[in-house]
């Protein structure tokens, strides 16, 4: 009888330890919640397809060069009125060391390409299919907008929302990541 | 056996005809929105939204219910496992796929332990005599009862 209570004992407290990692874990990436603190953090490695083509573009491939990672969704409202500015940006730092690259969370891959068409977006974007990539950075909603440097490190600004909420953001991230 | 042949028959042809022609309500209510973790035809969030018009076109087109649910889940889509309603296979949701075959484990292992554990309980009741006669005890008891017979 005590070997049973005491079996039941550890098998209630494995299942608590277990609940507890589990909430932790779930709850997402530091990279955004360090990189707003002015840290500059590694970032999560990543593989994954691209939304118009084939094949995949991995993280550890850009390494070299400075990232303009923003995560959209094509029914996300401010990603579209943000559109038009990353484009241009897009253009004006084309052949100068930096790539951006659009993440499109979870969606059916077919809205995704018609929203890249739509607004001629002249990078590419990868597909975050099931937003694990958003949940190692720590994202919680889009559009949200990352910066990483030649070495592979996430260097702040972090901007949440449209990129007018942080005036001058995009400028400051780029060259901090050309620089770091 | 004919009958449970015929049955089988019976009950196969409704599941082939789903397979090969799905309904976008029986896809609706399988599949569940991976954002908001409710069934699809219980959703209206973007995502599923999305999937509804994803699966109203791939039916229209011909494909099968399995064709369907393999592109959400994987290429094109790759919205994952997520949208099966499955549990993860990994953290906390692991015990939903772990805990009914440890249950059957543990309860096979306490079965098999419960009736060993009787088995050798029951002998050990028994009187001692019972266990072995004494040889000529056993001798004479096997006289006695010839004269009987006799």
């Amino acid at each position: 009888m005590r070997v049973i209570r005491a079996a039941t004992a550890v098998v209630v407290v494995a299942l608590l330890g277990l609940l507890v990692w589990d909430v932790a874990h779930r709850s997402g990436g530091h990279v955004a919640s360090d990189v707003n603190k002015g840290e500059i953090v590694k970032a999560p490695a990543f593989s994954l397809p691209r939304v118009q083509g084939s094949g995949h573009i991995s993280l550890a491939s850009l390494r070299g060069k400075a990232v303009v990672l923003n995560f959209w969704a094509s029914d996300c409202v401010p990603c579209k009125q943000e559109q038009k500015e990353l484009n241009a940006a897009a253009r004006k730092w084309d052949g100068k060391n930096v790539v951006f690259l659009g993440v499109d969370e979870i969606e059916v891959r077919s809205f995704a390409q018609h929203y890249l068409e739509h607004y001629k977006v002249p990078y590419q974007s990868v597909a975050d299919g099931d937003g694990s990539l958003a949940g190692k950075f720590g994202v919680t909603g889009t559009p949200e907008t990352f910066f990483i440097d030649k070495y592979g490190r996430v260097v702040p600004p972090h901007i949440i929302g449209v990129l007018k909420s942080d005036p001058g953001g995009l400028e400051a991230g780029i060259r901090r990541a050309l620089t770091a | 056996m004919l009958v449970l042949a015929v049955a089988a028959l019976a009950a196969s042809g409704p599941a082939l005809a789903s397979e090969q022609h799905p309904t976008l309500d029986e896809l609706e209510a399988m599949l569940v929105c991976p954002s908001c973790h409710v069934p699809l035809d219980e959703s209206n969030s973007p995502i599923a939204q999305q999937m509804k018009a994803y699966i109203a076109k791939r039916i229209a087109q011909g494909a099968t219910r399995s064709e369907i649910v393999d592109e959400l889940v994987g290429p094109p889509n790759n919205l994952g496992v997520a949208v099966l309603g499955v549990p993860r296979t990994h953290g906390f949701d692991l015990i939903a796929w772990v805990l009914p075959f440890a249950g059957i484990g543990i309860a096979a292992v306490a079965v098999g332990a419960g009736a060993w554990r009787w088995s050798r309980n029951r002998k050990e009741d028994e009187p001692p005599g019972l266990r072995r006669l004494d040889p000529a005890l056993d001798r004479r008891v096997d006289e006695e009862l010839a004269r009987f017979d006799g």
